[in-house]
């Protein structure tokens, strides 16, 4: 009874699981076939010197007290492997991003100076963490451990902001796949983040991304490194929990 | 003392005499075109990479002169014959002494 009782909810998650894969899209879909090709070969993404200005980094030895990344954490192939994946989630209880930590990191363990977000040596670090998770399934941290901030995430989500009065929602979730001026809107999903955006001729973060579609409902923009920025970062994660992450994705 | 950045050539290291090969080259650079402003209103200086250069054992295969429409991080694909073993050198340079030249070994069997 209990086994039946156990496949029949096994089966139950595939089945739901499956109906939510099949309606949820990476924004790659909607690329062309040329920056697809782009963002595929390694060797022509641009990101890849954002990923190689972070090795750099990664080995170089803090002026206060000689600490690199690396001497922490060793390789950045193995100690990172999936990390950014799971991100945001609660350290020292509260709930960081992967800029967040790097910055954590910096001044706990580094007795260094935070970077300002959208700097390229943090553009280049987070970068290089995030492209240590490329082809990994999203696991985003459960709703257990960070019941609030999603909540609040959730509810930012689906908030009417600004003078045009949108939420995200209204454009993410209920007009998905429909234009906005020439683009189509894309479902939002996380997926290849921090990017490198044909438009903004360099890399950036999702912070950069939200605080664009602030400005576009005419709100104003949450502060860079902001709860509420990391909070809808989390939710966003949840929505898109087990796609596959593409870091450093390409966007035109 | 000039500037240099990454740059990343990529062919196969081991081609057929006589065939085409394909060389691709990207280069690390802002191409800050010059019409842009701060939002203070100054205008920011133009820094763009002017002119790139591959050789083939000393012979030019492909030259290019740059604009400042060229967005950054620019990219070249083309194809060169393969004629012997050699090195093939890229060479990007541009405003304010910008120079970075890559050397690559290439084997023709």
């Amino acid at each position: 009874m209990i086994q039946a009782f156990g496949s029949l909810a096994i089966s139950f998650f595939l089945f739901t699981h499956a109906a939510v894969a099949d309606s949820r899209q990476s924004a790659y879909q909607l690329l062309s076939p040329t920056n697809q090709a782009m963002q595929n070969d390694m060797n022509l993404n641009p990101a890849l010197f954002a990923i190689m200005d972070g090795e750099a980094l990664w080995q170089e030895k803090s002026q206060a007290n000689g600490k690199s990344c690396a001497s922490c954490h060793g390789d950045v192939k193995h100690s990172m492997l999936g990390v950014f994946a799971t991100f945001p989630k609660i350290i020292h209880q509260k709930l960081q991003n992967v800029e967040g930590q790097i910055n954590a990191c910096r001044t706990r363990h580094q007795h260094l100076t935070v970077f300002a977000y959208e700097s390229k040596p943090m553009l280049a670090l987070s970068t290089l963490i995030a492209f240590q998770s490329r082809g990994l399934p999203i696991q985003a941290a459960s709703i257990g451990s960070v019941k609030n901030d999603y909540e609040s995430g959730k509810n930012l989500y689906f908030q009417r902001i600004g003078q045009l009065n949108l939420s995200c929602a209204q454009c993410h979730d209920d007009r998905a796949g429909l234009k906005l001026g020439g683009s189509v809107i894309p479902q939002a999903h996380p997926t290849g983040y921090p990017i490198y955006r044909i438009e903004w001729q360099g890399m950036g973060s999702l912070q950069r991304r939200l605080r664009n579609c602030l400005s576009g409902v005419r709100a104003e923009p949450y502060a860079y490194g902001s709860k509420e920025l990391v909070q809808i970062e989390l939710y966003l994660m949840h929505r898109a929990n087990g796609m596959i992450i593409e870091s450093p994705g390409i966007r035109p | 003392m000039s500037r240099s950045s990454r740059a990343v050539v990529t062919f196969s290291n081991q081609v057929k005499r006589g065939e085409l090969f394909s060389i691709r080259a990207i280069v690390q650079h802002d191409m800050e075109s010059g019409f842009r402003h701060t939002e203070q209103g100054v205008r920011v200086p133009r820094d763009i990479i002017r002119e790139f250069v591959c050789t083939y054992n000393g012979r030019p295969v492909f030259r290019a002169d740059l604009h400042p429409g060229i967005g950054s991080n620019p990219v070249f694909i083309f194809d060169a014959k393969a004629d012997q073993s050699g090195v093939i050198e890229c060479r990007w340079s541009g405003d304010n002494d910008y120079l970075t030249v890559l050397q690559q070994p290439i084997t023709v069997l």
